[in-house]
């Protein structure tokens, strides 16, 4: 039964990776390259570490897999935040068809 | 050593046994000793953070984060779909953003749930203005953002702290 559930998580987590891929050549700019990467980072992540969870013998190593899946749901927004200002501030521009929409 | 500084000792130490994995003299001496430092170097970031939550609060914040999850699950299906099936070329959006966010840790929490939703990415803020910048990539994600449930859960949570920090008389 667990056996199962680890094995549709972890081919979750390779289709989530595939897709993150496919966005990385697919899409036309920086930004929204970064939308499709972020497939990966978040719903790949997030399957691979619950199938490691299921995995795990201890629960000190359990322990150490939800350290590392919290970390890294903070880390990934922030690195994707710089990225994209850094994007801004170097003046690479979107493609002609995005739009600017003010509250 | 003040109580915030000990609680992020307290964690920092905690983190650096579980992740080391060995409880022995060497480890925690080590642990300790670096620890202490780290809360050193960082003493001028002590007033910016927050303080504890409440279980209240907790709670809430709890509810906050499962309203995510779900959220960050529906948006990769739905960058998914777009990625397979929809025309790239129909375009992005970038918009400003203006939530009634007054806390830093409120703004740093917003930023972090609107990135972490595949679709939408917190370009810049304006403390200033109190107005994020946010790249979507379609228009219909940029729009159900002016109406994001998360943004009224982040202000209710800043509504509890303040109301606990300002006790009414």
């Amino acid at each position: 039964m667990i056996e199962g559930i680890v094995t549709i998580c972890f081919i979750g987590s390779f289709l989530a990776f595939a897709f993150g891929t496919l966005g990385l050549f697919k899409f036309p700019d920086p930004y929204t390259r970064m939308h499709g990467v972020g497939v990966g980072d978040t719903l790949g992540v997030g399957l691979m570490g619950i199938g490691l969870l299921l995995l795990s013998p201890t629960w000190i190593l359990r322990f150490k897999l939800i350290f590392i899946l919290v970390l890294f749901w903070i880390i990934n927004p922030t690195m994707s935040h710089l990225i994209a200002k850094a994007a801004v501030m170097c003046g690479i521009n979107p493609t002609k068809t995005t739009r600017m929409r003010k509250e | 050593m003040d109580k915030k500084s000990f609680i992020l000792f307290s964690f920092l130490f905690i983190f650096w046994i579980v992740i080391s994995g060995i409880v022995d003299l060497q480890h925690i001496i080590v642990g300790i000793f670096v620890s202490l430092l780290t809360v050193w170097f960082w003493k001028d970031l002590n007033p910016k953070l927050p303080s504890i939550l409440s279980p209240k609060e907790l709670l809430h914040f709890g509810r906050c984060i499962i309203m995510l999850v779900g959220y960050v699950i529906k948006s990769n299906i739905d960058v998914i779909k777009i990625l397979l099936f929809s025309d790239l070329s129909a375009g992005s959006i970038f918009l400003e953003l203006e939530p009634d966010i007054k806390s830093e840790w409120g703004r740093v929490l917003l930023a972090n749930c609107i990135t972490i939703t595949p679709g939408t990415i917190t370009v810049d803020f304006n403390p200033e203005t109190n107005k994020f910048t946010v790249h979507a990539l379609t228009r219909e994600t940029g729009a159900a953002l002016y109406d994001w449930r998360i943004i009224t859960e982040i202000k209710n949570l800043e509504t509890l702290v303040q109301r606990r920090k300002t006790p009414c008389c």
